[in-house]
């Protein structure tokens, strides 16, 4: 082949390339148009009926007995916006839009695709029953905590924290521990769907924190925390004197000063001293405010001098937060004449009460 | 008689030459542009990928989640008034769960200061920086909004350059994670959540994640935020916005998707406050400082035998102002190509290493070979072609085969990049914004591309000679009205007589 053919082919095959990509171009375009176009026309007579369904002021059912009658060709058009809906409302909306669902045969369908081939439709078939609440199919969705595919895992969790069923929890924790060096489950999105599934995990919730998998100790001193879970108070302070684990330390922390008693002040500040790791004793000082017992205020006043000038800063919140004693406190350490670390933290943070007007609640609180 | 002699010397020296570059020089350009169609390939995956995951991924929970990590937004800033207000205005205004904004002032000598007190009633306040990072120039003061409440710090300082003033920003941060924004950028409203996606679905391993740039120029933007995608009308930008798409978006993508993404831009990077502490933030003495920081972090994780990853997250994007005159425009690629060059020779260790993986053996040998060197090879092969053609020593055929698989299939690569964008993102609505995209694909060829190619080169050749590095000046529009404003006007930073490099922040991205 000599090099004015092979110049030719070369330019033919690029040009032809180069047509093709236009006429790609174009033709998305048209179809993207067209196609939503032909969506909103499709949609345009049951829009205001799913609107009523979805703001709960379909008050004789008759937008629901409409849709629920629609032709399957016409309702894959509407399902799309029905789906759109459904994370979004709560209560008789919400049972509407998924008694419209069910009565298109969805449910069923997506229980179907729980077991289909494509990790895809696993995942999506999982949200779906999530979103319909649909309490039946934990049974289901239980297996799907042990997917090797990460998204399907973490999607059938959601699904199950949605649906609200406590007797998932044990499985949720067991699906967080570590595989092949992988994560099972991300803490949040398991803490997440084990506080929305309320206290009937809390059997669950006493036997991860004793798990010997970090991870599953880690979420469950969360859990207890933000669910205030008071018959966890004494592991927690076991794990925050004692775990290996800084990440199960650290939210032990954080969660004793959220359900814990005064006594706890003497443990948190113990753990803030400066032999402690920095995000330790950072977790510490804003644990003791959140406490809110006058018992920790000495030692938050002795972290206003600290070289962690953030710790310093977070101690000086907390003693905000403590009130009129902590408040007190602080006017006196930015009394000091001298310049001094302590007295710039506590100026600091009094200002901020001003502004806040955190310092007239206090004083209020006081009198 | 002279000028026929030096004419038939200089045909056989360039008639020697071709005969020994001109096959190579093809191969380079067929290696480049199939390379960038491969990287292509990678990003359409990705896209595809995400497509399909987009109706379950959770961006509702991640909004509605208290236990998600929080976002510290820093924004470096030096005489930003013209903008500075609509951004922080955009940023607060970000759709997350827990979010702060810190606005370093760095030494403006603009009204920057003045816009933002009386926008947001700001309030000086005795708060202590902390100095996780060592920093240079020495804080002056710190502002809050007067209510105390709205998560907004100002951090004004004395002028020591972007790099310094972002860590300033991250000794300020108090979140978890922390994103930096050229303080010109707009966020689109879910930006965060889907910057913040991986570390929560990955939070042990991700250490760092970048997200999309696009280009404001002719957008309709209200109080901080894109209402309207339009493309801007010189046909330099329309240039830039074709070039932003190609590399900034599907090659960042087709790295990420491979495992070896090694650049993250400064306009918008998230990363881990305690790994950025850990590698000492970013390093105020280098031209490319972003990708100098994601090199670090390789280097740093790697040499720890951490388990990490770095990715590239293609939507929503932050949109920025890009060049719009020739001047800028060229200062801006002389720097880019600087700091490349200077961060890869810095890391040239790292160069064939096979401890480094993908990032040693694929990633580092690709930025050298076709990033570093492409100035240099496009320039010589098409100074060759013209002055053989001239001096008919190359034949009509070499030189239209040349132009082909050099342009010719420099357009397709852009071509797909486009209809991978419009099959996936599709951003630009409008018909005739296609269709000047498309034309714009075309004329890149046509002068542009040999236009930046020498000034990378000029770049580069400073670099070598050791000359400082002057910073350039970008004259802002602001985001109500795209006309463009006389250096005079307010936003315009004051030429210094010869500014030391690191006097002023800069606004400078890495090569895309």
């Amino acid at each position: 082949m000599n090099v004015g053919s092979t110049f030719l082919s070369v330019g033919v095959a690029i040009g032809l390339a180069i047509a093709s990509s236009i006429v790609v171009i174009a033709i998305a375009k048209v179809r993207r148009v067209r196609v939503g176009v032909s969506a909103r026309a499709m949609l345009a007579p049951f829009r205001l009926g799913l609107v009523a369904m979805a703001s709960g002021e379909d008050e004789g059912g008759q937008a629901k007995i409409a849709l629920c009658a629609l032709p399957a060709p016409i309702w894959v058009r509407v399902r799309p916006s029905v789906v759109a809906f459904l994370p979004k409302v709560r209560g008789l909306p919400a049972d509407d839009l998924t008694e419209l669902m069910r009565a298109h045969g969805e449910i069923d369908e997506a229980r179907r695709m729980l077991s289909s081939r494509s990790a895809v439709r696993r995942a999506r078939a999982a949200y779906l029953l999530g979103l319909m609440r649909d309490a039946d199919s934990v049974v289901l969705l239980l297996p799907l905590l042990n997917e090797p595919v990460a998204d399907v895992r973490m999607v059938a969790t959601r699904a199950l924290g949605t649906i609200g069923d406590p007797s998932a929890a044990s499985a949720i924790l067991r699906a967080l521990r570590t595989q092949h060096g992988h994560i099972g489950l991300p803490a949040w999105v398991a803490a997440e769907a084990l506080l929305a599934m309320g206290s009937g995990i809390e059997p669950a919730l006493q036997i991860g924190l004793a798990s010997e998998d970090p991870a599953v100790r880690h979420v469950c001193a969360v859990v207890a925390g933000h669910g205030t879970y008071l018959l966890a108070a004494p592991q927690l302070r076991i794990l925050l004197a004692t775990d290996g684990d800084g990440d199960v330390r650290v939210s032990a922390a954080v969660a004793l000063g959220r359900l814990g008693g005064a006594d706890d002040a003497a443990t948190l500040a113990r753990h803030a001293e400066a032999s402690e790791s920095t995000v330790l004793r950072r977790t510490c000082a804003t644990a003791l405010g959140d406490l809110g017992h006058r018992e920790g205020t000495q030692a938050l006043t002795e972290l206003l001098g600290d070289g962690d000038r953030r710790l310093a800063e977070l101690a000086a919140d907390s003693l905000v937060r403590i009130g009129s004693e902590g408040i007190a406190r602080l006017e006196e350490a930015a009394a000091t004449p001298l310049q001094g670390p302590s007295a710039r933290a506590a100026r600091g943070a009094l200002e901020l009460a001003g502004m806040r007007g955190q310092l007239a609640a206090s004083d209020s609180g006081s009198s | 008689m002279i000028w026929s002699g030096f004419l038939e010397g200089l045909r056989l020296v360039v008639s020697a030459i071709m005969n020994t570059v001109a096959t190579p020089v093809l191969i380079y350009f067929l290696l480049v542009n199939t390379s960038m169609l491969v990287l292509m390939g990678l990003a359409g995956w990705e896209f595809g990928h995400q497509s399909r995951r987009r109706g379950y991924a959770g961006s509702e929970q991640t909004v509605a989640s208290q236990l998600g990590q929080g976002v510290s937004v820093v924004v470096a800033a030096y005489n930003e008034d013209v903008v500075i207000v609509d951004t922080v205005q955009g940023l607060l205004a970000l759709r997350f769960a827990r979010h702060e904004v810190i606005v370093v002032d760095d030494g403006s000598t603009d009204a920057t200061y003045e816009e933002l007190r009386k926008a947001f009633d700001l309030v000086p306040v005795q708060l202590e920086v902390p100095s996780d990072l060592t920093t240079r120039g020495a804080v002056i003061d710190v502002h809050v909004p007067r209510d105390g409440r709205t998560r907004l710090v100002l951090v004004r300082k004395e002028n020591s350059g972007r790099s310094d003033s972002i860590n300033v920003g991250i000794n300020a941060a108090v979140e978890a994670l922390v994103v930096f924004i050229d303080a010109d950028s707009i966020l689109d409203p879910d930006a965060l959540i889907a910057v913040t996606k991986p570390f929560a679905d990955d939070p042990t391993r991700v250490v760092a994640t970048g997200g999309v740039i696009r280009a404001v120029n002719g957008c309709r933007v209200v109080d901080g935020r894109v209402v309207e995608v339009r493309l801007g009308k010189p046909w330099l930008v329309r240039i830039q916005v074709v070039e932003y798409l190609r590399a900034f978006i599907l090659g960042r993508s087709g790295w990420s998707r491979f495992g070896a993404l090694i650049l993250i831009s400064g306009a918008f990077g998230m990363f881990r406050r305690d790994v950025l502490v850990e590698v000492g933030g970013l390093d105020p003495g280098s031209i490319g400082e972003d990708f100098e920081l994601v090199m670090r972090i390789h280097r740093h994780m790697i040499k720890n035998h951490r388990d990490y990853r770095v990715q590239f997250v293609a939507e929503p994007v932050s949109w920025t102002e890009v060049p719009v005159t020739v001047k800028v425009l060229r200062s801006q690629r002389k720097r880019w190509h600087r700091g490349l060059w200077e961060t890869l020779w810095k890391y040239r260790g790292m160069l064939f290493n096979p401890r480094y993986g993908r990032i040693g053996l694929v990633a580092l040998p690709y930025y050298w070979a076709f990033e570093l060197i492409a100035p240099v090879l496009e320039l010589v092969g098409f100074v060759l072609v013209v002055l053989g053609f001239a001096l008919g020593v190359v034949h009509t055929s070499y030189a239209l085969m040349f132009m082909a698989v050099a342009y010719g299939y420099a357009t397709l690569v852009t071509l797909v990049a486009m209809a991978i964008e419009e099959l996936s993102y599709h951003r630009y609505p409008r018909w005739r914004d296609l269709g000047a995209i498309l034309l714009a694909s075309v004329l890149e060829n046509v002068g542009y591309r040999q236009a930046t190619a020498w000034w990378r080169l000029e770049g580069w050749v400073a670099s070598l000679r050791g000359k400082k590095q002057v910073w350039g000046i970008m004259t802002r529009q602001g985001f109500g009205d795209q006309t463009p404003t006389a250096p005079a006007s307010r936003g315009a930073a004051p030429a210094p007589a010869s500014p030391p490099p690191t006097t002023r922040t800069p606004r400078k991205r890495q090569t895309p």
